[in-house]
């Protein structure tokens, strides 16, 4: 017995550190699948796994791009150069940023912050064209400009740097999220919400989409990402008139413009919403209760929705001082008695044209209720005026400063694929600064100098960027990338510096250095 | 037959110092046996002849020496069968276990070796070209204790990345031009989480701007913006206040 034992001590000991070393041979390139699962760590400041975020890439090409800075508050009147090696469908932005899974494992909400110029101020009110929101084909065309009339370029990588088959839905105005939907189902795991009520001092994980540093940025072309996240705490909870939680503020440090858009997961790992401003060291999460009903929304429409549009600027009447509700018209008297009752928003401006124009809402106007709602601030107006949504009536009750009495009055809302209501600062800055304005027409276009245009295979124009679906001009095949040269036959030159033309009959363009004319009073034939 | 009463006699005889005179039995037996009296005679002329022998002395070491033999002798049969056991089996089991190690390291790196089956292109939502997206099964990111929530370690075989071919920028605005693709290459995951490639241009695009009051600006667009990081910092933003 003792001479078995040296045996087998003397094998252990020399076969013990072989065996050993060629397992560890083994397992290094791959862990085994029967590896046990990591410990997932609880404590706060722990990176955790978030299933549900996914990645969302949106790539803007140069046409985009030029359109983005024509409504943008750039001085930029015309385009006097560009390097000539892009192409205007080239891809020059790539934009990434976070997406979350529904629980359904199938719809994706991502906060997109170029996604409006995907899109047209749907409503041109002078024209009398109404809200058509253009809705997505299943089927990319090959054209690259009926492309530029399609969806996005808007992919989603899993979890796990899979790229994921998904169409893109629609946008939502009124929260600006773009909803998409996965082409098969199964490719996420459903991934839980937290519908119940959060608490102020609960921890949550921002994640989004970081860079990998120190690494290259940009190796062959391939930049790496991955998703990371940051520590963060609800410092508050916000609520709706309705007492459902409207917005959640969170503190965190480090934060930054690149977290909006980022998925708020709480340390149980569910949903609780997604990050879609700052202010200050605090970010505001939208809930999932407002992205659920915004992906519904979409859902139904198959279509992108737009948000409520009532044309007006104002502030609640309980934020302002007596000579500023003075201002507006009211007596002394009245402005105090209105100031004590800390209800209404007072108008302050009216979009010409606008649904409020049309009802005869006017400056200094305070609107009381909102379908019998009392409004007391401006996010109580906001609500109720999404909870309306775009297109229907709303019925209002109207103080106003030369009446003793207060009005009702019942408002058809419009609607607005601009969240920012962008479009109508972008028409002011245009009229004046830019000269020749084809916006009342549907049709976005920026100035090209001789320089650049020799470029396109022309002298000078106006290079159209966007053109407004089911327009005259859409419906007769103007497109994006044409460089209109002469309007009604008269050479832009001419024109340079008059109002925008009141109608449109005939426009010159250049495609391909090929001169077309396009005649609006006669729909193109499908290409 | 021989006398029973020979036996004790010469015990007696074997045991007598050399001048020891005999018992009286022995001596009436030795009287009366020839054969007894002839080993008697024997045993005297031997002690006689060692009793005429010379004193030999040991060295002092002798005993150390003589109980070290004794021990080296009383194990040397015994290490050399074993030794030669224990080396003929370890080399069995060093034989043994290099042999599976092989084999595991072996099914390794077959596990590993890229895989040459092509899946269905995966296009994205936008209107990309299909052709140019070549999924190739890949080797699955290793899972880390920074992402895993009832993620089971994957299989490296599970991960598939897109082979983009290169995208050549040309001096002339051809507005056909394909657009540019989104993931290719794959890269080993580290410790914070899975790693993935985005295609993105290398090359900021630059706009020369006409105020129309004769001042030139050049505006660099960035390649990539992570989050709401928007392309234009002044551009307009989300959800202003105060307009409805």
């Amino acid at each position: 017995m003792k001479v078995l034992r040296t045996i087998t001590r003397r094998l252990a000991l020399s076969a013990g550190p072989l065996l050993l070393c060629v397992c560890v041979m083994g397992q290094t390139p791959a862990p085994s699948p029967r590896r046990p699962l990591p410990q997932v760590r609880t404590k706060p400041g722990d990176r955790r796994a978030a299933p549900q975020v996914v990645t969302i890439v949106h790539r803007l090409n140069a046409l985009k791009m030029f359109r983005l800075l024509a409504r943008s508050e750039q001085q930029a009147q015309a385009i006097a150069g560009f390097e000539s090696a892009f192409n205007l469908v080239d891809d020059v932005h790539t934009n990434v940023s976070a997406g979350v899974a529904m629980d359904d494992g199938e719809t994706i909400a991502a906060w997109l912050p170029e996604a409006e110029v995907e899109f047209g101020p749907p409503a041109f009110p002078q024209a009398g064209i109404d809200v058509k929101p253009p809705t997505w084909p299943d089927t990319p065309n090959t054209d690259f400009k009926e492309r530029f009339f399609e969806t996005p370029d808007v992919s989603v990588i899993g979890p796990d740097g899979k790229q994921l088959l998904a169409k893109y839905v629609g946008f939502d105005a009124t929260t600006g999220l773009s909803i998409l939907k996965l082409t098969r189902k199964g490719l996420l795991p459903p991934a839980p919400i937290k519908d119940e009520p959060l608490g102020v001092g609960e921890n949550v994980l921002l994640f989004g989409p970081e860079p990998v540093t120190p690494a290259p940025s940009l190796v062959n072309n391939s930049l790496y990402v991955r998703i990371g996240s940051i520590e963060g705490r609800i410092q508050n909870v916000l609520s709706a008139p309705t007492g459902e939680i409207s917005r959640l503020r969170v503190s965190a440090a480090k934060l930054s413009q690149a977290n909006i858009g980022g998925v708020a997961v709480n340390e149980a790992g569910d949903t609780i919403g997604i990050v879609d401003g700052l202010e200050g060291n605090q970010a505001t999460v939208l809930p999932t209760a407002s992205i659920r009903r915004a992906a519904q929304r979409v859902l139904e429409q198959q279509a992108s929705v737009p948000r409520p549009w009532l044309g007006v600027r104002g502030e609640a009447v309980s934020t302002l001082k007596l000579d500023q509700i003075q201002s507006q018209g009211w007596t002394m008297d009245r402005a105090a008695e209105l100031a004590g009752k800390h209800r209404g928003i007072m108008l302050t401006s009216v979009v010409p044209d606008s649904p409020a124009a049309r009802a005869d809402l006017r400056a200094g106007d305070v609107i009381l209720t909102v379908d019998n709602k009392e409004i007391q601030k401006a996010e109580d107006f906001t609500w109720w005026l999404e909870q309306a949504g775009s297109s229907n009536l709303v019925h209002f009750t109207v103080a106003r400063p030369d009446r003793v009495s207060e009005e009702t009055m019942d408002v058809k809302l419009s609607g607005s694929l601009d969240p920012a209501a962008g479009w109508l600062n972008f028409r002011k800055r245009l009229l004046p600064a830019k000269g020749l304005s084809l916006l009342d027409h549907g049709i976005e276009t920026i100035a090209l100098r001789p320089g650049v245009a020799t470029q396109l295979g022309i002298t000078a124009g106006l290079l159209v960027v966007y053109v407004e679906p089911n327009t005259p001009a859409f419906e007769a095949g103007l497109k994006p990338g044409d460089v209109i040269q002469s309007i009604d036959g008269q050479p832009l030159s001419t024109l340079n510096g008059v109002p925008s033309p009141k109608t449109l009959s005939t426009l010159q363009v250049v495609r391909k250095k090929e001169k077309l004319t396009i005649d609006l009073a006669k729909p193109a034939k499908n290409e | 037959m021989k006398d029973t009463r020979c036996e004790p006699v010469r015990r007696e005889l074997e045991e007598l110092t050399l001048n020891e005179a005999f018992s009286d039995s022995t001596s009436e037996h030795l009287s009366s046996c020839a054969e007894c009296r002839e080993f008697q005679r024997q045993q005297m002329k031997l002690r006689q002849i060692v009793s005429s022998l010379g004193t030999v002395n040991a060295p002092a070491d002798f005993d150390f020496r003589l109980r070290a033999r004794l021990a080296a002798d009383s194990q040397r049969p015994s290490f050399r069968y074993w030794s030669f056991a224990v080396k003929g089996l370890a080399t069995v089991a060093v034989l043994v276990v290099f042999g599976v190690g092989v084999v595991v390291v072996w099914q390794r790196g077959h596990e590993q070796a890229p895989i040459a089956k092509t899946q269905p292109p995966q296009t994205p939502a936008g209107p990309k070209q299909p052709e140019r997206h070549q999924t190739i099964p890949a080797p699955a990111p290793e899972v880390t204790p920074t992402i895993a929530i009832n993620n089971e370690p994957k299989r490296k075989a599970d991960r598939s990345f897109v082979v983009r071919p290169k995208r050549s920028l040309t001096a002339v605005v051809d507005l056909s031009s394909e657009r540019a693709n989104i993931i290719s290459n794959t890269m080993p995951a580290l410790n914070t989480g899975t790693i993935f490639p985005i295609d993105a241009s290398l090359q900021s695009l630059r706009v020369s701007l006409d105020d129309g009051r004769g001042n030139a600006r050049t505006i660099s667009f960035p390649t990539v913006s992570f989050g709401s990081q928007r392309v234009l910092t002044n551009a307009n933003q989300f959800a202003p206040k105060g307009v409805w």
